[in-house]
């Protein structure tokens, strides 16, 4: 069971309930600050250079990008794995640590689950350009048609992925809204601006905190938690199933669902921690995002991290004892000492060694090393999906089909405009929408003190 | 809303609410409502009311399943049967997967829905506010004067204990 003493206090200085209202809600209330005009401009920029690199593959088609025959799959396919694995956190976060009574999750969930709504957003767009005719991606809707009505391969992992890459783009931001409505209310009725209290008061659903509401509320989070906990495991399996159910080398392994679960948690949660210290820094939000929170994240990494080298050590483990020359080939002659030597060392380095740094507890505390490592973790997962989808791609079972591939701009340009995308949403974020869950924090707030009514209870009866 | 009908019983904190709530409700008066900055599981049980939303999502996920395990069979195995690398048209298992999302999917909707409709919460309503801080720092509960009847001044001296009459 939880116990401060463990992990320090949840919320630093000793802070009234409007104190922690305003403290919150001062991004919203305060003037926005320079570095955020700078950087949003820049965003808006990438973006709008992805935009021009996706005009030119809707125009144009996908032979502007760098896939050929062999590696058909490309960076889409590695940039779509990737931001579906960066947008696992928010659930993990949220709705495991829930599950799991972890009140130091109070801090950060708003956050991750913001990251995970615009993730998601982010991959959901690589599927879709890469159909080639992203104007007939309806086709994969089940629906009753004029084609016969010829319905879609229910046994096919691409549309398991649709359902569940959609599902979970609805189910996180539905649950990640119905979070932000008592805060909204929060703001309305602090506000002292007219447009605020109007707009927020729209958003907030007219939410007013009653005991009715609460109730129901309660029962919702109950009820959207139990079920979405299915969903941590579910989306990053179901994705790695488009790779398992084939038959390349490389990809025809069991481990994969767990191992892209892990994965996934593992670089939801580095950029988490990519966030969350900004937020600390740029917001000076220290008291509420306290440095046991910091740690806290820090330690879960060096577990995933020490997973995440397991499994990169039973694959290879395996890919020699199972025989089969393929595997030995595809892991050793290509990945471990071959053409792609570099991506693998980059992944094998970034994600199982560096992040055991977090050991030392003077790692834990330095926010700046604290940040650069989940950058690095960040690029190292890049590496991973890079490894699983090119390696097996370039060199597989017949010598005539093998290929190389580099990325044209146009595939770079679209990557970059959904970093731009995933910026400019999460400044969104920070300047319109209560970072931290208000209410949450004011419910743990109590923790922090010694209880007050046992002796009050003893004093009066 | 007529406010000269009701009185309000205003707390800084929760343990100050919660031992007001209690007295009173140990004088046989339920307020009528009572407002906070977050949920307070003392205020949910002793208002005395239930909410039914997690056995509606239970029957929303049940039908949605079978709906959607009846519908892929309908699809792939009456409507059009189509042999997909020499898989039974009913490949049961290959359905669980996106019986599964699709089902979680429903019961969250339904029960978004649901609760929008219960809790009415919903886009464009107007709130209701008694106390402006209800939603910031005060823990507002309110009581029906009618109802009070002789117990008038001493639920005036509880609420005064612990916090104040507004």
């Amino acid at each position: 069971m939880y116990k401060t003493e463990v992990r320090g206090k949840l919320i630093d200085g000793d802070k009234s309930f409007s104190q922690i209202s305003r403290e919150i809600t001062a991004p919203i209330n305060d003037k926005t600050p320079l570095w955020w005009y700078a950087a949003f401009l820049i965003s808006l920029g990438m973006f709008g250079f992805g935009l021009y690199a996706k005009y030119i593959t809707v125009t144009k088609g996908i032979g502007t990008w760098g896939v050929n025959n062999s590696i058909a799959w490309g960076w889409a396919i590695i940039n779509f794995v990737w931001w579906i694995g960066i947008g696992h956190a928010g659930t993990a976060f949220s709705i495991f640590l829930l599950i799991l009574r972890q009140k130091w999750r109070t801090a950060i969930n708003r956050a991750a689950e913001a990251m995970t709504v615009v993730a998601v957003f982010c991959a959901s767009l690589f599927p879709l350009l890469h159909m080639g005719r992203p104007w007939l991606f309806f086709y994969i809707f089940p629906y009753p048609n004029t084609r016969g009505p010829l319905w879609v391969n229910f046994n096919s992992p691409l549309f398991w992925d649709f359902v569940a890459i959609s599902a979970y783009l609805l189910i996180s931001a539905s649950f990640w809204y119905f979070g932000m409505v008592p805060d909204f209310a929060t703001i309305r009725d602090t506000t002292k601006s007219k447009i605020k209290k109007a707009v927020y008061g729209f958003f907030s659903f007219g939410w007013t905190g009653s005991s009715k509401e609460w109730l129901r509320f309660e029962g919702l989070s109950f009820v959207l938690g139990g079920i979405a906990a299915v969903l941590v495991v579910s989306v990053h399996s179901i994705v790695s199933t488009d790779f398992a159910v084939s038959v390349e080398p490389g990809w025809h392994t069991t481990i994969f669902p767990p191992y892209f679960v892990v994965g996934a948690i593992f670089s939801g949660f580095a950029m988490v921690l990519t966030l969350v210290v900004l937020m600390r820094v740029l917001y000076k939000l220290n008291d509420f995002v306290t440095d046991s929170h910091i740690d806290a994240v820090c330690r879960i990494l060096i577990f995933i991290s020490l997973i995440m080298g397991t499994a990169y050590m039973t694959e290879i483990f395996l890919a020699w004892y199972s025989g089969s020359e393929y595997e030995i080939y595809t892991f050793f002659k290509n990945r471990i000492f071959g053409e792609y030597a570099f991506q693998f060392w980059a992944m094998f380095i970034s994600n199982a060694i560096v992040p055991q740094l977090f050991w030392f507890k003077k790692v834990r505390q330095k926010m700046w090393m604290v940040f650069v490592i989940s950058i690095i973790i960040n690029i190292g997962m890049w590496f991973e999906r890079f490894n699983i989808v090119i390696t097996s791609l370039s060199h597989d079972y017949l010598p005539a089909n093998w290929a190389t591939y580099s990325p044209s701009w146009v595939e770079v340009g679209f990557f970059v405009g959904t970093l731009g995308m995933f910026i400019a949403g999460v400044l969104l974020f920070f300047r319109f929408i209560p970072i931290i869950a208000i209410s949450e924090i004011k419910s743990v707030a109590k923790f922090n003190k010694p209880r007050k009514d046992h002796l009050k209870h003893a004093g009066h009866e | 809303m007529n406010k000269e009908k009701y009185m309000l019983g205003v707390f800084n904190d929760e343990d100050s609410l919660v031992e007001a709530f209690e007295k009173v409700k140990a004088r046989g008066i339920l307020p009528v409502e009572v407002y906070t900055p977050y949920p307070i599981h003392e205020i949910l049980e002793g208002m005395e009311k239930k909410t039914r939303i997690t056995h509606a999502a239970f029957f929303y996920g049940l039908f949605a399943a079978l709906g959607i395990l009846g519908f892929l069979y309908y699809a792939a195995v009456i409507d059009w049967p189509l042999q997909y690398g020499g898989k039974p048209f009913n490949s049961f298992p290959s359905f669980i997967v996106v019986t599964i999302v699709a089902t979680i999917l429903s019961i969250t909707l339904l029960t978004l829905f649901t609760f929008s409709v219960r809790a009415k919460i919903f886009p464009g309503k107007k709130a209701e506010i008694f106390h402006e801080r209800a939603t910031d720092d005060k823990f507002v509960m309110v009581l029906d004067k009618d109802s009070l009847g002789e117990n008038a001044a001493e639920i005036d001296s509880i609420i005064k204990e612990h916090g104040k009459i507004e």
